[in-house]
């Protein structure tokens, strides 16, 4: 356990070498969340509701958004496994007395705590400009969205590995295939917009994919939307992503070891 | 001419590049024709709870957004050894790119262009003209729209520029083409939806909405002269002044890592 409390201490001092690379990184997802805001304002400019949800609801909304996607989003992993198979690298932590895969999501947990602690201080800015009245969620609805939010910490981030894994098998292509899921996570996550306004058919439809339990499933428990009935059944569904993408991934993991060849090395 | 060469030979080898690993060209294109489609989908969506967005109509929106793909893929297309730039810086490289009888200018920027997107430049831009046929316009019109069109690379040419001076400047950033990327992707819906003074700042400052929504205005007939002209007024301006920086930057090249 020592040896991962270095590894998430040494992270954090990491982020601070390169200050203006995390500023940088922060104004883009300010940027991220300027664009969602005006496209939903333009629409109030000539109605009270849409879908069934007021200007206030959707903006707690995209307010929840932000804190969510620092937390399940942020991850030095999903930028570098890849490129260490593919280039051989992987083989200097084979050697070492570490978890592979701990030794990236320790990374990532400095990582989001450090986005995190960021992320409220931008709140705190853009509450003060946009003033939302954001209602605060009862005891049971907040604690179901740490559950939620952190369910959908682990699947992301087994999601986001497992697809890095296909540099096993295609050194060249370490990013095509999450290139493809990033797209699907950005479109169909609930980040741009609350899911339910899409129509029953496609919403049901999304409810079989992992997408709706990354972001929009977290806000939605935190903004209410989500009945107190239907919490549960959320967070097992979610538990039951967890499983069968880890398995996924301790599968090809296990299999694209067997395949590694080390080459580059 | 000699530097029309050079880029042709660059590119023919970056796309024969290309050409080698078609599975991944394969997945890119899924990727990028699913973002594109996946928007439009929403934007399908959320029509269907109202009848306009700041008062402009569904098919005006759509038109806004094809009109923000058409100038970046374009400028993707065409700048994308920007993206491979600070590699070029960290590994010292660039010292290579400097002594050789080129202007390092033309080979930073515009050397290897990305034909890969050339194919869903075909698709959007097919798409852009079907529902810009549905505007009316005038042949006027689409004669403005090219030409703020062209006006709106001019822009995207004078971002890289900054961009690759950035890099030369300061070795530790990045993220600066991803801010870039995210800079612009503001342009997806007309900066007429931002309030101000982001509105002002989008157009005049961070000439956004000059670049990516004027197009799509002047195509519908909603721009007058002077603002075309301040548009062509403002982009040679700033790109006067992204060569300016570029050469600034130069002389503080300390060919780190060399």
């Amino acid at each position: 356990m020592q040896k991962y409390w270095t590894i998430f201490s040494l992270s954090w001092q990491n982020e601070f070498t390169y200050r203006i690379n995390f500023i940088l990184w922060r104004v883009r997802n300010i940027l991220g969340f300027l664009m969602v805001y005006f496209l939903w304002s333009g629409i109030f400019l000539t109605q009270t509701q849409i879908f069934g949800y007021s200007q206030n609801q959707i903006l707690t909304y995209i307010f929840i958004a932000l804190l969510v996607r620092a937390m399940v989003m942020s991850a030095p992993s999903a930028d570098n496994i890849g490129s260490e198979i593919g280039s051989g690298d992987l083989s200097n932590y084979l050697l070492k007395p570490v978890g592979y895969l701990k030794f990236w999501f320790t990374r990532d947990l400095s990582s989001k705590l450090l986005n995190l602690s960021f992320v409220v201080l931008e709140l705190t800015v853009l509450y003060l400009i946009f003033k939302p009245d954001i209602q605060p969620p009862n005891i049971l609805s907040f604690l179901a969205f740490l559950i939620s939010a952190i369910l959908a910490t682990i699947t992301y981030f087994f999601l986001s590995t497992t697809a890095r894994f296909i540099a096993f098998w295609a050194p060249e292509d370490t990013w095509g295939l999450a290139f493809i899921l990033f797209v699907l996570i950005e479109s169909l996550g609930g980040g741009l917009f609350p899911l339910d306004i899409l129509p029953d058919t496609f919403y049901t439809i999304l409810q079989f994919t992992p997408f709706p339990y990354l972001l929009y499933f977290p806000i939605a428990i935190f903004a209410g939307k989500v009945q107190s009935f239907q919490i549960l059944p959320v967070l097992l569904q979610s538990f039951v992503w967890v499983i069968g993408i880890y398995l996924l991934n301790i599968i090809l993991w296990k299999k694209g070891l067997r395949t590694y060849t080390s080459a580059g090395r | 001419m000699k530097e029309f060469r050079v880029w042709l030979k660059l590119t023919t080898n970056t796309f024969q590049q290309v050409l080698t690993n078609k599975f991944l060209m394969g997945l890119f294109l899924i990727a990028k024709l699913l973002r594109i489609s996946l928007f439009l989908l929403f934007l399908h969506f959320l029509f269907q709870g109202t009848d306009n967005l700041a008062g402009y109509s569904k098919d005006q929106i759509i038109f806004f957004y094809l009109s923000f793909n058409l100038v970046d893929s374009l400028s993707q297309t065409i700048f994308r050894e920007v993206y491979r730039f600070r590699e070029l810086i960290l590994s010292g490289r660039l010292d290579f790119v400097l002594i050789k009888p080129i202007n390092p200018l033309i080979r930073t920027l515009l050397g290897g262009s990305d034909l890969m997107d050339l194919f869903i430049l075909g698709l959007i831009l097919s798409t852009t003209i079907w529902y810009g046929l549905k505007t009316d316009p005038t042949f006027l019109n689409w004669l403005l729209y090219l030409v703020l069109i062209l006006n709106s690379l001019l822009i995207a040419a004078s971002f890289h520029i900054f961009v690759l001076g950035m890099g030369i400047i300061s070795t530790t950033v990045d993220h600066m083409i991803m801010v870039y990327r995210d800079l612009v992707s503001l342009g997806r819906i007309p900066v007429d939806l931002y309030i101000q003074p982001i509105r002002a700042i989008l157009t005049f400052v961070i000439p956004l909405g000059v670049m990516m929504t004027f197009p799509a205005k002047v195509l519908m007939g909603l721009l007058s002269p002077e603002y075309i002209l301040i548009s062509i007024l403002l982009s040679l301006t700033l790109f006067y002044l992204s060569l300016r920086f570029w050469g600034y930057s130069l002389k503080h090249y300390q060919s780190a890592g060399g």
